[in-house]
């Protein structure tokens, strides 16, 4: 260290307070009265850099910081500056590297050494992250924090028995535990308890957590945690007294039921059946206001059984109105036979209702007329649960004719006119329904919600706006701030359907955004859970922010961005919307000039207005968007590079779901990158070998190595050879037509797992594609064979035939120039006679 | 949904000879901006009349004298009123209602009468501003047997008949009704 006399020495010391107390402008001033006489005083200088870098001046800040650290290489402060601001622009590598250094020359250094472990363990670098632990406990193991923060380390790094060590140590050094439970002490022995069980010894967890109850404050975790050993242990005795300790504390946990259920050790077959279902009863006399114990039996019971249980169950829940009854009930469709049960019920119940106002004709008793509305809501939405629109149309119109008060029923209409593909039919009734409750948020929300899906952007700012503070300067963007993702993903899905590329982008990089933002957010926490003792809650952050990016808002984002970006490369024109399926290079570019002439004369308008709004908004204090086009995205060089980063975290997160290599592979085909395309396949095959879009890629595969044969390196061809037949089974390059046909047949076989195989309109599309892909010249006829395939069997094609995949035949009928589009949306407005799509 | 605060559900349990095995909620509830559109809704399916934006503005106003009532937190009645000088007289007011019904699958169960009853009882207390209410009074289509049953059973009395009153209806003609609350004194 450069010594300073001993005026500006202090001075120096004052400036370290000043940032510890954050007085950044006062700091700098004294930053330069040290440099007007010592201008080459390497840390006052680095510290002249981080003050500035909290007056958001960048630019000095890294000029003032490096020239620091050239006055002065040997100086830990000036590393570690360096590393803070570094760390400040979220460039953890760096700030790595620069602690490391300071390290270096001051070996002891606590604040820097802990730093330093916050950045390891927030990059999630366990190894590093638990010998700097290590190293912090050997300079002082009288610190709890130290005890527990390596035990941390251990536990990340997968040693959970090392991380058990360390706190039996720590806590035989104990001299006096608080006789009185203590919160601290408490989180401690259970945390220690939890990390017993992930070694596997449960019988030490149970021995363990009979030893700590005294110290604990959480009594409702110990009873958890003993049941659950006992349990695992297989003392079902024990355990089945547990849980029924447990369900008299709260009988509404099914988690408790469950666990009682395993430790009666009740199997499937009928007797053991008719002993659960008893056992329920018993326990639906107990407590007589558990719903789950009224309702689980329906998940158990099977047959007559069912029948019965489920008649009294839906007689009660219709008489008392539970709006939340269909949610509830049809998890239950996955045994078909229950559900049809369920329908035959309710629609008894309605014929007798209608006739006799009660649930039966047997003139026992009289139900309240809100008997029929919730039945006949109940029949709306299990009709629409089947797509069954029409019938679920009558049901819910006749509900509303009786009760139009009632909220929820126009909410259903909406609900099922969408479906049925009136999408301003549904944004309608659903707008219906928030005028009869303008308080609730929620229905504010859905309504914008369907408003986007109308592409009506404007009703729904208007509406969406209802419920932002009045003081707002810009209440829109107020959405972006409050992280408000369903409303950016809306509105970017809005776009990106009418061919409005950067706007869109500009919303899924919003929602990127949010995650990074997430991300960030947990840096906090890293200080405070250690501080705070908070370690079970702190190990569950740890666990949720390695999954973040698999939240189905991230991959929709971002598979929304990635199919923006390779549009982007395809068309580097500007995107098609919808109105263009179809249409020649020639009537398209028409198309497009027209399409730009208005755009010039909207943009000339909006400008105008938006210049005044922009106005509004700075007098209000408010920030103007620059960008509200999103040009910016629509600008880069390199859009292939820019779907990957998104790509990324889903090909680490969310590995498991073939969307992601199915992108992964649009992205690699177009960058030519034949290997890595490959392995987006592989991986894709690996998860469902049966997927429709995986048949069109693997065609397209084939091509593309065709066309290059040449060009081809050996190697990268060895490759591929080598996975070939795992692919494309015993088919050669040259029979693309068999291996599609072969892919076709598959489904007419029928005779999987006995029984008759539904017919695919996904693959339908997909071998469509592939064949024309094969022989564009020739196989045109033959594509639209196979697409009205559909139309032919409608017993085989009725439950895959949904609206999705209409739209989608009809578009890849629409892209291979057929003559044959008509006839088709002739034959999809039969099977969907409200969506609008399908009406000429 | 949006069932009325809990202050303002005076939950009864009703019975009537015809629904005795089920008991069931009924309470009144304010009229506010934010619930307005259903009683609007009510209104356009109960009566024949199209009621103006002036009129709901109104009856933000006219405090107890606009009721909505709940049936198991659904609401499936209203009643909107309002004051008006008695005419040739400063020293008091009627109160006319303009609008009281309940949805079809609602009747018979005491609901009407208890939006009525509500009325009349606020009609009978000590005004907070203005004079005092000496008359309640309404028009009904001349073959709507049902309300005319109604009010008659609650003391009402037909005093005039308008062979006219609903030009643009197929049965046009309408009763007054009325009932005194104050002798002249
Ligand atoms: C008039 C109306 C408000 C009555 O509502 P309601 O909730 O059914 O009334 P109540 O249940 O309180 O009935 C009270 C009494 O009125 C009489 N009443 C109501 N409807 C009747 C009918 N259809 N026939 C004979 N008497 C009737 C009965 O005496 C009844 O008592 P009860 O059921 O013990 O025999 C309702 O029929 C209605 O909304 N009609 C359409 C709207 C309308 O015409 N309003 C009048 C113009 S403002």
């Amino acid at each position: 260290m450069k010594e300073l006399p001993q005026k500006e020495g202090n001075l120096f010391k004052q400036l370290l307070k000043c940032y510890e107390n954050k007085q950044y402008k006062k700091g700098l001033k004294g930053a330069e009265q040290i440099l007007k006489k010592f201008p080459e005083h390497g840390e006052t200088l680095a510290l002249k850099g981080l003050f500035y870098n909290h007056l958001d001046k960048k630019e000095e800040a890294y000029d003032f910081v490096k020239k620091g650290l050239r006055h002065d290489l040997k100086s830990h402060i000036c590393w570690h500056v360096f590393g803070l601001l570094y760390r400040s622009d979220k460039n953890y590598e760096e700030a790595l590297k620069c602690y490391s250094q300071a390290l270096k020359i001051d070996k002891e250094n606590l604040q820097i050494m802990r730093d330093y472990s916050l950045l390891q363990i927030h990059t999630r670098n366990y190894d590093a992250f638990a010998e700097t632990r290590l190293q912090l406990l050997e300079m002082r193991p009288q610190n709890r924090q130290f005890w527990i923060g390596l035990a941390i380390a251990y536990h990340m790094m997968g040693k959970p028995d090392l991380g058990v060590k360390i706190l039996s140590v720590y806590e035989e050094t104990l001299k006096d535990i608080p006789s009185k439970p203590d919160y601290e002490h408490s989180e401690m022995v259970l945390y220690h308890n939890s990390l017993i069980e992930e070694t596997g010894d449960i019988q030490g967890a149970l021995d363990h957590l009979d030893s700590i109850e005294q110290h604990v404050c959480d009594m409702k975790a110990v009873r958890e945690r003993r049941a659950h050993y006992l349990l695992a242990l297989d003392r079902k005795e024990e355990a089945e007294a547990s849980y029924r300790t447990l369900l008299s504390h709260n009988p509404d946990n099914f988690a408790y039921f469950s666990g009682l259920h395993k430790s009666m050790g009740l199997g499937d077959s009928t007797e053991d059946q008719a002993k659960l279902l008893d056992v329920f009863k018993n326990l639906q006399e107990t407590y007589p206001r558990s719903n789950a114990a009224k309702r689980l039996p329906l998940r158990y019971a099977t047959g007559e059984a069912f029948v019965k249980i489920a008649d009294e169950y839906l007689r009660n829940m219709l008489r008392k109105g539970v709006p939340s009854l269909f949610v509830n009930i049809k998890t239950l469709y996955a045994d078909k036979e229950k559900e049809q049960a369920i329908e035959n019920l309710a629609l008894g119940y309605l014929a007798a209702l209608d006739k006799s106002k009660g649930f039966d004709n047997s003139g026992a008793t009289v139900e309240p007329p809100t008997a029929v509305l919730w039945t006949l809501y109940f029949l709306a939405q299990h009709f629409d649960y089947q797509r069954k629109t029409g019938q679920a149309l009558e049901y819910i119109n006749r509900a509303i004719q009786h009760t139009p008060t009632l909220v929820e029923l126009h909410m259903t209409k909406g609900r099922i006119l969408k479906h049925g593909g009136d999408l301003v039919g549904a944004k309608d009734a659903v707008n219906e329904a928030r005028e009869l409750d303008l308080q609730d948020r929620f229905i504010n929300s859905k309504c914008t919600k369907y408003m986007l899906r109308a592409d009506n952007m404007a009703e729904a700012e208007k509406t969406v706006v209802l419920f932002a503070r009045a003081d707002l300067a810009d209440p829109l963007n107020d959405l972006v701030e409050m992280q408000g993702m369903w409303f950016s993903l809306e509105c970017g899905e809005s776009h990106l359907r009418q061919g409005q590329i950067g706007k869109a982008l500009k919303r899924f990089h919003q929602v990127e955004k949010h995650f990074n933002d997430f991300t960030e957010d947990q840096f906090d926490f890293h200080m405070y859970c250690l501080r705070k003792m908070t370690l079970r809650a702190y190990i569950s952050l740890l666990k949720l922010e390695d999954q973040l990016r698999s939240h189905p808002y991230f991959v929709r984002a971002a598979q929304n961005a990635v199919q923006c970006y390779v549009s982007m490369f395809d068309k580097p024109d500007g995107a098609d919307s919808a109105e263009m399926e179809g249409m020649t290079e020639a009537e398209k570019k028409k198309f497009r000039n027209k399409q730009r002439k208005a755009e010039l004369k909207a943009q000339k308008e909006a400008e105008e207005k938006k210049a005044l709004v922009a106005q509004e908004i700075t007098k209000k204090g408010g920030k103007v968007d620059e960008d509200p086009e999103g040009l910016k995205y629509l600008k880069t060089e390199d859009p292939l590079g820019e779907a990957l980063k998104f790509l990324k975290p889903l090909q680490e997160l969310a590995a498991d779901r073939i969307e992601t290599h199915l992108m992964g592979f649009e992205v690699y085909i177009r960058k030519n990158k034949l290997l890595l395309a490959l392995k987006a396949l592989l991986k894709s095959h690996k998860l469902d070998a049966d997927n429709a879009t995986l048949h069109e890629q693997l065609v397209r595969f084939a091509l593309a190595v065709q066309k290059q044969q040449e060009s081809i390196k050996p190697a990268v061809k060895s490759v591929i050879d080598q996975h070939w037949s795992s692919l494309y089974g015993s088919f050669k390059q040259s029979d693309l037509a068999g291996f599609t046909a072969a892919f076709l047949n598959k489904q007419n076989k029928g005779a999987v797992n006995g029984k008759e195989e539904e017919g695919s309109v996904p693959r339908l599309i997909s071998a469509a594609i592939a064949v024309s892909l094969i022989d564009p010249a020739k196989n045109k006829a033959k594509a639209e064979e196979i697409l009205f395939l559909m139309a032919q069997d409608d017993s085989k094609y009725a439950k895959t035939r949904s609206l999705e995949n209409c739209l989608l035949a009809r578009k890849t009928l629409k892209s291979l120039r057929s003559d044959r589009v008509q006839e088709f949306t002739a034959k999809a407005a039969v099977w969907f006679p409200k969506a609008t799509a399908f009406q000429s | 949904m949006s069932p009325p605060p809990a202050s303002d559900m005076n939950s009864t349990t009703a019975s009537n000879d015809k629904l005795k095995s089920s008991a069931f909620r009924v309470g009144l509830g304010d009229v506010t901006p934010n619930n307005l559109g259903q009683l609007k809704r009510l209104n356009t399916v109960l009566f024949p009349v199209t009621y103006t934006v002036s009129f709901y503005k109104d009856v933000l106003e006219v405090g107890e004298f606009a009721k909505i009532i709940y049936f198991n937190d659904i609401c499936v009645g209203g009643v909107c009123c309002r004051k008006e000088q008695t005419p040739g007289s400063t020293s008091s007011q009627d109160l006319y209602i303009a609008t009281l019904g309940v949805l079809a699958p609602y009747r018979r169960l005491g609901l009407g009468s208890k939006l009525l009853d509500h009325i009349l009882e606020h009609a009978q207390l000590p005004p907070t501003t203005g004079p005092k209410i000496s008359k309640v009074y309404l028009h009904v289509q001349k073959h709507n047997k049902e309300a005319l049953d109604f009010y008659e059973k609650r003391g009402f009395k037909a005093v005039e008949e308008f062979p006219n009153y609903y030009p643009q209806l197929e049965e046009t003609g309408a009763l007054k009704l009325e009932k005194v609350l104050l002798g002249d004194d």
